[in-house]
């Protein structure tokens, strides 16, 4: 399996390069460029013209593109993902305190999707068409249809500004004793977390529940009944450990989609990790930041797809590695 | 005869459904001896699955039920008793193997858990212990290397060995009671030859009775020491295996001996019975047999016939023999 894993993290690195000429190509294309924006609209400066040129030419944007894109790639393999042009850090830094923010959130979300979808969809293909099954499968329905930002804004109504149970914004209560205490983070993460795992509760469900219902008919588990086994052993050990298999490579194909998901999201929570600096980096051209976050969420669905394998291949003894 | 192991009276399983009553068994009578091979024969859709599923109450809910009737085994009545008491009969006093052994396995455990959770289950023996004993039990169906078949998934075994151990799974508890329901049908004709004979021989060795459904006459001519024939849900034909193939009485019964391909016999063409064989859900009135029946007159069509004992412990569903 080690090697199985390596050879999988190699194969990434041709999919990496391709996708990270595709941006590079792509961020170029955009119309501006961050002193443009930087520079340009500052009223204080004379000579604009002249201090764009000379912050464009220190930063190595006059170079040709294919020089720049090798210059950038040079860096990375070095461990330098270059200065932000807006914030005159380096990039490495800016992702060092967003990433694990980011990160935090989307575990969570995955931790809240499968404690809640799961058993819900079990529950509900064991009494199939019963009150239980048909009120929560509406509601999950619902769910489902509605885009997350949409309960965000619910959940802030409810919770936090009807209610004040809850904090909207940020990761911890500013200007408190408490602030930064476990408890402040986990009442903070609480909104956020919900309203990114929401939907995927719903579609978890459902899958959960057609996963479950499909095997109830296998041919193996009226084996499992004929053999008198009581009937929780059938439902966890014959019918669930095979209706789970499916979830388990959905589960890995989430991680980097939840990462990505979060952004829209972190934006209405002030949430500050990888989605506002990555909105942010778009809007004021700020090229080194767009890069290093693209790639950062490119190897997230890289590695999610690398987990969902490695799932499979460990829940179902027909999947081998190879 | 002694008392018998399994008697069966009235059994009726249909599947209830707002715009239909399909009565895929109805009214059905038979006792198996102990230590003996009852063999029901049949056509698709003569409801010998369902029989056989309706004695080990699996009949697929909700709309499948057990309307009528009693499945007495070893004197209780299975049809009374609670979902409980009978799994513990399941698996234990009565075995079952299905048809398709490529499916009736679980592919994701190992053929030592699926063989081993029996005896956790009925006999309360450790993890270890039922591990060993596995291994046992796989080299009694003829497993030459049981010690690592035990540690291996379903898919890695071919079909025969599939059933073989499909069978080492239902024999775990020396069940008095082994339903198998056509368990040679997916396996090629050599392999089909050594499942019946492992069947034959752990009957003797252990003194089990066994239920065997098929289509094929050929297994039930080698297996069988009764015959119940099946056809519409009901019984049309019982006797002993002997009294059937020498002297069949039910002319749905003689038109399938005539159906049996012989290999000495210069015949033009194989006899068959017309028609299909009529949907569970529309039964017609009279005789189920009537509309495809050679020798029906019109009182066939008219009156549903009673099972008759017509010899002694021959029992035919005709008025006109």
């Amino acid at each position: 399996m080690v090697s199985y894993v390596i050879r999988r993290l190699l194969g990434l690195i041709p999919t990496l390069f391709i996708i990270t000429v595709i941006v590079f190509s792509l961020m170029h294309l955009m119309p501006g460029n961050a002193f443009q924006a930087l520079v340009g609209l500052n009223p204080h400066i004379k000579d604009a013209a002249k201090v764009i040129a000379q912050r464009m030419a220190n930063s190595g944007l006059n170079l040709s593109w294919p020089q720049q894109y090798v210059n950038w790639i040079v860096n990375l393999l070095h461990g330098n993902l270059g200065t932000s042009f807006e914030f005159q850090q380096p990039v490495t830094t800016l992702i060092g305190t967003a990433l694990p923010n980011t990160v935090t959130l989307a575990l969570t979300a995955e931790l809240i999707i499968l404690i809640i979808g799961i058993p819900i969809g079990v529950f509900q293909a064991n009494r199939v068409n019963k009150g239980f099954d048909i009120s929560t499968s509406l509601f999950a329905v619902l769910l489902y249809s509605v885009p997350g930002f949409i309960f965000a804004l619910f959940l802030i109504f409810i919770f936090s500004f009807t209610l004040n149970w809850l904090p909207s914004m940020g990761t911890v209560t500013a200007a408190v004793p408490w602030s930064g205490d476990l408890g402040d983070r986990i009442q903070h993460l609480i909104l956020p977390a919900t309203a990114l795992a929401l939907p995927s509760v719903a579609y978890y469900t459902r899958l959960m529940r057609a996963n479950t219902l499909q095997v109830f008919f296998q041919d193996y588990v009226r084996t499992a009944r004929a053999k008198g086994l009581r009937s929780g052993r059938v439902l966890f050990r014959h019918v669930l450990r095979n209706a789970i298999i499916p979830i388990t490579t959905q589960f890995g194909f989430d991680i980097g989609g939840l990462v990505g998901g979060a952004v829209i999201l972190e934006q209405i929570f002030t949430w500050p990790g990888m989605g506002e600096l990555t909105i942010n980096a778009n809007l004021n051209r700020d090229y080194p930041v767009i890069l290093a976050t693209t790639l950062i969420f490119a190897v997230m669905v890289l590695l999610g797809n690398l987990i969902a394998d490695i799932l499979l291949a460990s829940m179902d003894p027909r999947v081998r590695y190879n | 005869m002694a008392e018998p192991l399994l008697k069966v009276r009235n059994l009726k399983t249909y599947f209830i459904s707002k715009e239909a009553q399909v009565k895929a068994v109805d009214g059905v009578d038979f006792d198996v001896a102990p230590g003996k091979v009852l063999g029901i024969v049949g056509e698709s859709g003569s409801g010998k699955s369902m029989t056989s599923l309706s004695l080990m109450r699996l009949v697929p809910g909700p709309q499948g039920r057990i309307v009528e009737g009693e499945v007495t085994f070893e004197g209780t009545d299975l049809l009374k008793l609670t979902e409980r008491q009978m799994s513990d009969v399941r698996g234990n006093r009565m075995g079952m193997i299905f048809q398709e052994p490529m499916t009736a396995l679980n592919p994701v455990l190992k053929i030592g858990e699926q063989i081993g959770e029996v005896l956790i289950r009925h006999r309360r023996v450790s993890k270890a212990e039922a591990k060993k004993q596995s291994i046992g039990l796989l080299r009694s169906v003829g497993f030459p290397r049981a010690e690592q078949i035990v540690d291996e998934y379903p898919h890695q075994l071919s079909g025969g060995m599939r059933q073989r151990a499909m069978i080492a799974m239902a024999m775990a508890c020396q069940p008095k009671l082994l339903i198998a329901d056509e368990p040679t049908t997916a396996l090629d004709v050599t392999i089909q030859a050594q499942v019946l004979d492992l069947m034959r021989s752990l009957k003797n060795k252990n003194g089990t009775a066994i239920i065997l459904i098929t289509h094929d006459l050929g297994v039930i001519a080698e297996m069988a020491d009764d015959v119940v024939v099946m056809y519409g849900g009901q019984v049309v034909e019982s006797a002993t295996a002997d009294a059937v193939f020498d002297d069949p009485l039910h002319p749905y019964t003689t038109a399938l001996m005539e159906s049996i391909p012989v290999i000495d016999q210069d015949r033009e063409r194989l006899a068959s019975i017309p028609g299909t064989v009529p949907s569970a859900a529309n039964f017609p009135s009279g005789c189920r047999f009537a509309p495809r029946c050679a020798m029906a007159q019109e009182s066939c069509h008219q009156r549903m016939p009673e099972l008759r004992e017509l010899k002694p412990g021959h029992y035919v569903r005709c008025d006109l023999v």
